[in-house]
Formats: C-alpha cells, sequence, structure tokens
C-alpha cells in the first residue's frame, strides 16, 4: 500500500556551511544521494584544496587544462554573473582574498593580512576564457567561485531532487514545486515567511566571515574589503544563482543605488545598512 | 496591371496593418499598472522587506530560511 506523501529533510554541513535539503514526496535516500552530489562537486569547486578541479586552473601559470562540464558551466555563470553586475561580482578575486589574509577555511582562522598586496580587479572576461571542456586563466590572476557556485548548486540539486524540493547551501536557496501545503515552500527572510515557488533565495552578508576589520566581500575598485554602507541584502529573484548576484550587486553598489537595483532585478529584497546594525 | 491597383492594395494593407497592430497591442498589455521605472531611493526602505507580487507572504512556519553563511 503506497504511503502518503510527506515532507521529508536532511542537514548536513558542507562547502564550510550548513546545509539542508527538503523534498515532499521524495524519499530520504534521495535526500542523502543529494548531499552526496554537494560533496563530489564542492570537492571540485573549492580553492581549499589543492586537487580541485578550480586549484588546477588557479595554479595552470596560464595553460589551459580540462574541466568537467559542471565546472564548465559555472565558470561560464561566473563570467555572466560578471555582465550581470556590471563587474562588480567579480571571481577573480583570490588574490585578493589572499592579501586579507583569507588564506584557508575561517575555521582555521585567518592569517595575517598584508593589505598592500591587493590591487583592483581585472576585468574577468579579460582574464577568463572557457570553452568546451577546457578552461583557461591569465598569469598571476585566481579565482574563487564562492557564493556564485553556492547559488548554482543549489538550483542544479534542487532539480536533482525533483520536482517539489528545496535546497538550502548556506543560505543560498532554490525553490520549487508547490511546496508542503501547495502555496509555494515556507522560507524565512528578515523575520518573515515567503512563499517560494519555483525560486530562488541569497543573502549577502559583510556580518559573517569577518575577523578584525575585515570582511570577504572585496571592491573590485581597490581590492580590499567593501564599505558602502550597507551590512547585508536578502533577495527572492527566479533562481538562487540570479538571487545570489543581485544580493551581492546591490551590498557592493551601496545604498543610494541598491533599491533601485532590486527593483529592476528582484522580486522581493531586504537591506540592512550600517547605521541599523550600529543601531541594533 | 494598372498602378492604382497597386497603391490602393499598399494602402489598404498598410491601414489593415496598422488596425491590427494596435487591437493586439491593446488586448495583449502586460500588466498595465506596472511602473516605467525604479521607485524612488528613500532611506525608509532600508531595513524594511520589499515584495513585489510575484511572491507571496504567509504567516506559515518556515521550514528553512536564507541567511548570511
Amino acid at each position: 500500500m503506497p504511503r502518503n506523501p510527506a515532507l521529508e529533510s536532511h542537514h548536513f554541513e558542507a562547502l564550510g556551511t550548513s546545509c539542508s535539503v527538503f523534498g515532499f514526496g521524495i524519499s530520504p535516500e534521495r535526500l542523502i544521494e543529494g548531499e552526496a552530489w554537494v560533496r563530489r562537486l564542492g570537492a571540485r569547486l573549492t580553492r581549499f584544496s589543492p586537487a580541485s578541479e578550480l586549484s588546477k586552473i588557479n595554479d595552470a601559470g596560464g595553460r589551459w587544462v580540462a574541466v568537467s562540464a559542471d565546472t564548465e558551466e559555472v565558470l561560464r555563470l561566473s563570467l555572466r554573473a560578471f555582465e550581470m553586475s556590471g563587474g562588480l561580482v567579480n571571481v577573480a578575486v583570490l588574490p585578493s582574498m589572499l592579501a586579507i589574509g583569507y588564506t584557508r577555511t575561517l575555521s582555521d582562522g585567518a592569517s595575517p593580512a598584508i593589505l598592500g598586496r591587493a590591487r583592483p580587479l581585472p576585468a574577468l572576461p579579460s582574464v577568463l576564457s572557457v570553452r568546451r571542456g577546457g578552461a583557461r586563466l591569465e598569469p598571476g590572476c585566481g579565482i574563487d567561485l564562492g557564493g556564485i557556485a553556492k547559488g548554482w548548486m543549489a538550483d542544479r540539486l534542487r532539480e536533482r531532487l525533483g520536482i517539489n524540493a528545496l535546497a538550502n547551501l548556506g543560505g543560498d536557496l532554490s525553490a520549487g514545486g508547490p511546496g508542503p501545503s501547495g502555496g509555494g515552500w515556507p522560507v524565512g527572510m528578515a523575520g518573515t515567511t515567503v512563499m517560494l515557488r519555483d525560486q530562488g533565495a541569497a543573502t549577502s552578508s559583510v556580518r559573517r566571515r569577518r575577523w578584525a576589520a575585515l570582511h570577504h566581500l572585496i571592491s573590485p575598485s581597490t581590492g580590499l574589503p567593501a564599505a558602502t554602507g550597507l551590512e547585508e541584502v536578502s533577495v527572492v529573484a527566479h533562481t538562487g544563482f540570479d538571487a545570489e548576484v543581485i544580493a551581492k550587486t546591490a551590498l557592493l553598489v551601496g545604498p543610494d543605488v541598491a533599491h533601485a537595483f532590486c527593483a529592476t532585478h528582484a522580486l522581493a529584497w531586504w537591506l540592512s545598512s550600517t547605521r541599523d546594525s550600529a543601531a541594533a | 496591371m494598372k498602378a492604382w491597383v497597386l497603391k490602393g492594395g499598399a494602402t489598404l494593407l498598410t491601414l489593415a496593418a496598422t488596425a491590427a497592430s494596435a487591437m493586439y497591442v491593446t488586448a495583449h498589455l502586460k500588466n498595465p499598472s506596472a511602473p516605467l521605472q525604479p521607485t524612488v531611493v528613500s532611506s525608509a526602505q532600508l531595513n524594511s522587506l520589499t515584495i513585489t507580487s510575484s511572491v507571496q507572504q504567509s504567516d506559515v512556519m518556515p521550514v528553512t530560511s536564507t541567511y548570511a553563511s
């Protein structure tokens, strides 16, 4: 006798953060397979492992490197993110990350910063080339996929899980289908609940991954941590990838432009300024 | 074929295309109340949630949330 569909969930630590997957009418085994997929793909895309595909691109000294179809896709989307954001979302940020001391996972602690080494970021399309099955990065440049990879992975994972599922990879969300009750997936955002159906959400913030006076969100014009007056932006968009790019762009453009940018690109948004956090 | 026939046909075709286009765009307005430009920036819009008609709010308990990581 078939069981009635039930809400299944699975929680795990991966990609240096907390992850959750949910499915309605989906077996628990399928959610666990989703975790395994995240770990496999994360191992290819991390900059913290010398064996990853990303590290091989970063270390190739300008030579072409063979990459999997997944890595090729996320690199192409990184170029798209650069275009969408007018150059603000730029994954060629690794030299800046190393300069500010983000040389290893923050659970292992930051290294001493050498801010004098930070340089303005190069235009991504001028240093990254992607072709079928291969990628090439100009010598002296480096890529850190960061939230771009998480947003994209959340979208792909949700598709893999089934038509009525939700993937949350460290706050980068992708929700598909009608959810447990038919009105969408209930997701917390800025203290309220929004119902997401075939949509994504993401939060970009300088309040986490912070040490001393430094944080991981880099201004492309200086190569140093950005100080725009905004500290946190949450966004709902058509996909998790779009939400990630829009949230990060809004945070980097600052409070004077962020609202207009979100009004043009997002389905819902929440902006939190430096002043808000000081008052909190 | 006489020239006046061609001229008349071209005129009729032009008028018909204009009328058909006008009827089509009138019948296919995507959102008559959509703003033509983003709303004006205001400091009051900071620290507040803005939701378009594509997203529904609810008082249901969320299963998860977006957060900074």
